[in-house]
This record gives structure tokens, C-alpha cells and sequence, in this order.
């Protein structure tokens, strides 16, 4: 018996949105590094912290949820997300974190693929 | 999210609109949350109180103050009246319609109720979270507190910090320090001219007060003799950075003052039309 599993295709699509939401987020988040003209080789995963590791202000977590409207739409809102967190789940926010929530409102709001998520861009 | 520019200031400002209106034909009610001094921005509102007002019905309006956040840090121009001049500014570039809900943290509240005493018919209700009118007993006060900003300014107070309040809090007052440094915020923000008796009590549009019952900050007998008219509301176990530490409590409260507010406001404007 043959399965019918497609190659490069992540058998969850849950799985395969968090990779390549978890490169968009990471993309801003060097990129606002850089404007700060913080280490450009700095390696950024899901267990960085926002404000431990990155010793980014709590303002540019505000500029960062601007800036994922772009992609993502109003749907992902992150204002709402980090008013329901205790005070120390904010300080101790990781990138990963927030990757997880923004793939639960894709998921969520559209039926999830990553032809769907990134058209276009992020075919095999 | 929008850069305006007002009074020669680049001023980094959000306006998120009433959402989940039962029936938007109905005016919603417009809250302008103002942040404290140093080290606060509008982040401090943006992940408190700005989403859920928002999703309550509420259009919500916030913004850095000149010298915070993503606003602009000219090297001098912090007084009071720069403060309130660029609130004034903002509201009017924003073209907001009516009297707003204004709440404050710290300075922010100070500098809402200034502009209170300033435009009294653009005002609908104060809310102030441990925040004082600027009168002459508050500037005593201030001008201790104005030397406890320049002591951030050394290394070894960073250290204290550190160990104190942990590496966050540290890293927020390094940051604070780097600003005050660079400017003339501290001396410009403490240095009057002050509010009268009279002015402050020209005040009359409805007011609350939320203070942390640990924090020394706001003297409650002092406010509730110069504000006889204040509500006043002690939330327990909490000190001066309520906001930050116990803000579902404070969102409650908002939530509950905005509508018994607006809701009065609605009825008399039905009662006497025009």
C-alpha cells in the first residue's frame, strides 16, 4: 500500500505555518535589531525572549504588532493576546510564544495551508 | 498606526476603533489613555487596556508623549504646558468628535487634568490611576522625586536596581537614564508653573481616582480635600505601578466608569437636545 503523503509537505499544516511564520517573525525582529544596530549574527529561535535576550522595550513589541497586520491581517492581534497574559508571562514572552499564537488565528480564520499563508512564496 | 506631526513633534499615536457595537448608530464613547513619565510609553496601555475597550465598544486613542516611546526626544520642551499642548494638538489633528474619557497613569493623569482645567467642554471624565493634579503640594512632593531621576543617572544605582527588581526593571531604568540624560525632561517636567486651588477645583466634570493602597505616592486625604467631588478608589495590596501589576482590576474599572459615564451623558444630551 502506498500513501498518497506529498514530498515536501508537512503532514500537519499547523506544523508547517509555524515554520514559516516563525522565519517572518524572526525576519522583523532582525530587522528591527539592525535598526538598533544590535549584533545582525545574534541567533534568534523560539526560546529567545523578547525582553530577556533581545532587550528589546515593551514599545517595540508595539511596533512589531503593527508591522503583523501586513502579512497577517487584523485577525492576529496582539494587543489582545498580551492583555490576557500575567505580568510575568509578558516579560518572559519568547518568540515562539507569540509564533504559536499568531498560527492559532490563521488556523482559526482561514483554512490553513502554507499556499495559503504565503502565496506563492514558499512553494517546494 | 500613525506618526503625526504636532507641535514640531513626531508623534507616534494609535487610534483603534469601538468594535462589537450592538447598534453603531449609537455615538460610542472615546477614551484617550495617557502614560506616565520616563520609562512608560503607550505599551504600557496598549497591553492592558487598549484591546479589551476596544472589543467593549469603546474608540480607543493613545499615543507617546514628546521625549517617550516612538515619539520624537527634542533636547529641551518637556514642561506641563508641552505636555498639554500636545495632547490638545493631537485630539485636534485626530479631528475627534465630542468630549473624550481621559484616562491617566502617573504624570499622564497630571497632564490629563491640565488639560481639563484648560478645556473644560472637551473633557467628559476623568480617570486617574495614581496621578495627581499639578498644585503646589505635588510639586513639593516632585521635587523629591526629581532627585531620586537624577540618582538613575549613575551606574551604581543601576546595579541597585538590578538586584532589587530584577534584570527587567533594570534594563527599563538603564534605558530611562539614557533619556534623561540626553535632555532636559527632569528639570522641564518639575518646574511649574503649578496649579491653583481655584483651577483645579474649576474642574467639574466627573472624576475617579485609583490608587495601589501601598503607594505612597498620592496622599488620599490631601486629593479628597483639594477634589471634594473625586471618587476615590483603593485597590488593595497594589503600589504606585498598579497598572502594570494588577491591570484587569484597573480594566474593570474603566470599564465600569466609561459606561455609567457615558451612558449619563447619553441621557441628558437626550433630555436637552442640542
Amino acid at each position: 500500500m502506498k500513501t498518497s503523503k506529498a514530498a515536501q509537505t508537512p503532514a500537519n499544516p499547523a506544523e508547517a505555518s509555524a515554520t514559516l511564520v516563525f522565519h517572518e517573525l524572526s525576519g522583523m525582529v532582525s530587522e528591527m535589531l539592525g535598526e538598533y544596530e544590535l549584533g545582525e549574527d545574534f541567533d534568534i529561535t523560539a526560546d529567545t525572549t523578547f525582553f530577556g535576550d533581545l532587550e528589546l522595550e515593551s514599545i517595540d513589541l508595539v511596533v512589531l504588532a503593527g508591522h503583523l497586520e501586513t502579512p497577517y491581517g487584523t485577525q492576529v492581534n496582539i494587543a489582545e493576546f498580551i492583555a490576557a497574559l500575567e505580568r510575568d508571562a509578558i516579560i518572559g514572552l519568547t518568540l515562539g510564544r507569540l509564533v504559536d499564537y499568531v498560527v492559532d488565528c490563521l488556523l482559526v480564520t482561514r483554512s490553513l495551508t502554507p499556499a495559503t499563508l504565503h502565496t506563492g512564496s514558499t512553494q517546494p | 498606526m500613525t506618526q503625526i506631526l504636532i507641535n514640531g513633534i513626531d508623534m507616534h499615536a494609535l487610534r483603534i476603533p469601538a468594535k462589537g457595537l450592538a447598534n453603531p448608530d449609537r455615538q460610542h464613547p472615546t477614551v484617550v489613555l495617557v502614560h506616565g513619565f520616563g520609562a512608560d510609553s503607550l505599551a504600557s496601555f496598549y497591553f492592558t487596556l487598549a484591546a479589551p475597550l476596544s472589543t467593549s465598544g469603546i474608540e480607543v486613542i493613545t499615543y507617546d508623549m514628546r521625549g517617550h516611546g516612538r515619539s520624537s526626544r527634542p533636547d529641551t520642551g518637556y514642561r506641563l504646558s508641552d505636555f498639554v499642548a500636545d495632547l490638545t494638538g493631537l485630539l485636534d489633528a485626530l479631528d475627534v468628535p465630542g468630549p473624550v474619557h481621559l484616562v491617566g497613569n502617573s504624570y499622564g493623569g497630571t497632564v490629563a487634568f491640565s488639560y481639563a482645567v484648560a478645556h473644560p467642554e472637551r473633557v467628559a471624565s476623568l480617570f486617574l490611576i495614581e496621578a495627581e493634579p499639578a498644585s503646589e503640594p505635588w510639586s513639593r512632593k516632585m521635587s523629591i522625586l526629581h532627585d531620586k531621576f537624577r540618582e538613575f543617572e549613575r551606574p551604581d544605582e543601576m546595579d541597585r536596581v538590578a538586584a532589587q527588581l530584577g534584570p527587567y526593571m533594570a534594563r527599563l531604568a538603564k534605558v530611562t537614564s539614557q533619556k534623561l540624560q540626553v535632555t532636559t525632561m527632569v528639570r522641564d517636567t518639575f518646574s511649574g508653573p503649578w496649579l491653583s486651588r481655584e483651577q483645579v477645583q474649576s474642574v467639574r466634570c466627573p472624576t475617579i481616582e485609583v490608587l495601589g493602597s501601598e503607594s505612597d505616592v498620592v496622599d488620599q486625604a490631601e486629593l479628597a480635600s483639594l477634589l471634594p467631588h473625586c471618587r476615590i478608589v483603593v485597590v488593595p495590596g497594589q503600589r504606585h505601578l498598579l497598572l502594570m501589576n494588577a491591570p484587569h482590576t484597573v480594566l474593570d474599572l474603566v470599564l465600569s466608569w466609561i459606561d455609567e459615564h457615558h451612558s449619563a451623558r447619553r441621557s441628558q444630551s437626550e433630555v436637552s437636545p442640542g
